[in-house]
């Protein structure tokens, strides 16, 4: 009779029946139709394969030793006889205990339990409970559909603490993100003081672009933020247009709201980036929001777009400064500089680190010092890097000029003179900042030289001294001390028409001065002794 | 003088002797039972069961006992017939335990037939007692 699909399907698959004989179990038998070596539970294996093994691998196989007695199938090889064979015996194993299981009336209290076979009809609960990342029992808490969430309290304070999604009214501010795939997916909450920055696709169709969300502005700054006592709604706080050749232009009036809508086969205003600006106390609270709004155009045949996002949280009454480290610096990252104009000091430039950068002369290709004016790279912590430039002199050189010049290519055009001891230092402490020490060192100290002549420098060595700072499992790097060193060279005269080639280098090198590290208590432990309340009682 | 006391000694001694041994497999059993549910999967509509058959258990045995030891003593054979009719009871549940328990250790095995046996020599001495009351 012939077996119809429709039965086909519908009777349900099962997974196989556990094998449970020990005599037909073999743990070792991996190979399908073969012979596995020193398998001696192997049927593929004949006598002659077995003569050919050393050892049994697998010696006993039994069913769960706790039972009073099983029966237990035992491999081993003979190999006195010519040839060696495998001797199999079947035995009853008993185990001699007081408490070993006689019988038991739950049948699958030996055996792992066997999964559910995934159905048509119970494949969503399988799916809701085994498909996210990790397997809980009870609903997941970042579930953003219908269940009901309780609505929060409106006279509480809501102080939030770091990673913690930022809330708003209906669920968590959204940062949509890439998961998995490129694709965008918009239940990604943004977690209090995590600067992220995502980029993802989203899919696209002109025809439906005022339809489409996530293409609006109002979708992202829809809700307000839940925090201290009132909301706070997101502003915006600027936005850009990006025409179809990527330039783009600053809008003047960012107050009015522009939507997404369909014009001569474009859909314009379509939103391609989001930058959330967060303003948060030092208690956690948030102040402010804002967004600043990268806007473009769709063109009729493309069929995704990709949508950039970021979320930066800074702290009310301080200027954003990207930090090398908290606290300590992170090898790798910029050591923060800084000037001290009239009474403490601050780093001269926040969002654009050009100004206020401990830098160092940067060799370009054409090693020609007057020509790499303006190349620098910054000094990175714990990378000591050493750079120069060649400088071609003729006769004709007036030497205080060059003196100025070689200056000025080997400090860069503001070097600074205070560098933050810590990653995280903040403008107002003073207390955190190191100066630079400079020196001058002449390399000819020759006394018949003339006093006036001429000193160019031709070496810049800064020379960080840092120190492990704070406990021994988690040492934190903290600048000590910074020396600059400039070394001059006496520039002799050159007959005319002769030429001179002098090198200029410039190097960092960082020390570690660390000293040892000192146990300690945090507190001596104090023993308490005290008598009993009611010790002199009859007399007292 | 033996001959007009009707009483009968040897069951008189083994239902005190069943008494003992009686608060002794009660708790042996509720520790083994404890140790099964630590060391075995037992999940909970199997643990209820049993537990629910070993304190029933105890509560027939208390008034078993009493009814045996009173008409034993006075000599009356409806308290001695009733402690008879429990006696079935706790046989039935004795054989549930050593039978169709979830887990049966050995220790179980012995400690059940042991009951066994009390219960099925006290049944045979009350049955005398009565035969010998009632005549």
């Amino acid at each position: 009779p012939a077996d119809t699909p429709d039965t086909a399907q519908a009777r349900p698959r099962s997974a196989p029946a556990p094998v449970t004989d020990v005599a037909k179990l073999c743990v070792c038998d991996l190979l399908v139709a073969q012979c596995d070596v020193n398998c001696c539970c192997d049927p593929d294996c004949s006598a002659d394969d077995f003569s050919l093994f050393t050892t049994c691998s697998v010696p006993v196989v039994t069913g769960d030793s706790q039972l009073c007695s099983q029966k237990a199938a035992v491999y081993s090889l003979d190999v006195e006889a010519n040839p060696p064979e495998r001797i199999f015996k079947l035995i009853d194993q008993v185990n001699p205990s007081i408490f070993c299981i006689h019988a038991t009336n739950y049948k699958q209290a030996l055996y792992l339990k066997s999964s559910e076979i995934p159905t048509p009809e119970n494949f969503d609960r399988l799916l809701d409970k085994f498909g996210g990342v990790g397997f809980s029992a009870e609903p997941e808490s970042w579930n953003l559909d219908t269940d009901a969430q309780n609505p929060p309290d409106a006279n509480e304070t809501y102080r939030y603490e770091y990673g913690v999604p930022v809330q708003t009214e209906d669920a968590f501010l959204r940062l949509p993100s890439p998961v998995v795939s490129s694709w965008c997916s918009d239940a990604n909450p943004a977690g209090f003081l995590v600067n992220q920055a995502t980029k993802c696709i989203r899919s696209v169709s002109v025809e439906k672009c005022d339809s489409i969300q996530a293409l609006s502005m109002l979708f992202y700054i829809n809700s307000s933020i839940l925090a201290s006592v009132f909301q706070v709604n997101i502003t915006v706080q600027s936005v850009v247009v990006q025409s179809q050749n990527g330039m783009r232009t600053l809008l003047n009036s960012s107050d009015v709201l522009r939507l997404p809508m369909v014009l001569d086969e474009l859909c314009i205003n379509a939103v391609l980036g989001v930058n959330y600006h967060i303003t948060h106390t030092d208690t956690g609270e948030i102040t402010e929001a804002a967004a600043a709004f990268v806007l473009g155009a769709i063109s009729k045949e493309a069929l995704s777009i990709e949508q950039s996002f970021e979320i930066n949280f800074t702290q009310e009454n301080t200027q954003p400064v990207p930090l090398s480290g908290n606290p300590g610096y992170v090898v790798g990252l910029p050591v923060r500089a800084g000037f001290r104009p009239q009474g403490y000091p601050f780093p001269a430039g926040f969002l654009s680190n050009k100004h206020s950068q401990l830098t160092i002369l940067q060799s370009t290709s054409t090693q020609d010092c007057l020509a790499a004016q303006g190349a620098r790279a910054p000094v990175l912590f714990g990378y000591n890097m050493i750079s120069g430039c060649k400088l071609r002199i003729t006769a004709a050189v007036k030497c205080q000029p060059l003196a100025q010049t070689l200056l000025d290519v080997l400090k860069g055009q503001s070097f600074p003179e205070y560098v933050a001891s810590f990653g995280n230092s903040q403008a107002q402490d003073v207390l955190d900042w190191v100066p630079i020490t400079q020196l001058h060192i002449s390399e000819q100290m020759i006394s018949n030289t003339l006093q006036s002549s001429c000193q160019i420098p031709v070496s810049l060595g800064i020379e960080v001294k840092w120190t492990k700072y704070g406990s021994l499992v988690n040492p934190q790097a903290r600048i000590v001390n910074v020396t600059a060193t400039i070394t001059t060279t006496t520039l002799k005269q050159l007959p005319s028409g002769r030429e001179r080639i002098i090198p200029v280098t410039s190097s960092v090198v960082f020390t570690d001065i660390s000293s040892p590290a000192e146990p300690g208590y945090k507190a001596w432990p104090t023993i308490n002794i005290k008598l009993p309340f009611d010790f002199f009682y009859p007399f007292v | 003088n033996n001959s007009s006391q009707l009483s009968s000694l040897p069951l008189q001694i083994l239902l005190y002797v069943n008494g003992v041994y009686y608060i002794f497999y009660f708790l042996a059993t509720l520790a083994m039972i404890i140790y099964k549910s630590q060391v075995f999967s037992y999940p909970d509509d199997f643990l209820a069961p049993d537990l629910a058959v070993l304190f029933l258990m105890a509560i027939l045995e208390v008034p078993r006992l009493y009814l045996g030891f009173k008409g034993n003593l006075t000599e009356a054979e409806a308290p001695l017939g009733l402690s008879l009719g429990l006696t079935v009871g706790s046989v039935v549940l004795c054989v549930y335990l050593l039978l169709w328990q979830t887990y049966v250790l050995w220790a179980d095995v012995l400690l059940n037939a042991v009951l066994l046996s009390a219960y099925g020599l006290e049944s045979g001495l009350k049955v005398m007692a009565i035969a010998a009351f009632v005549s």
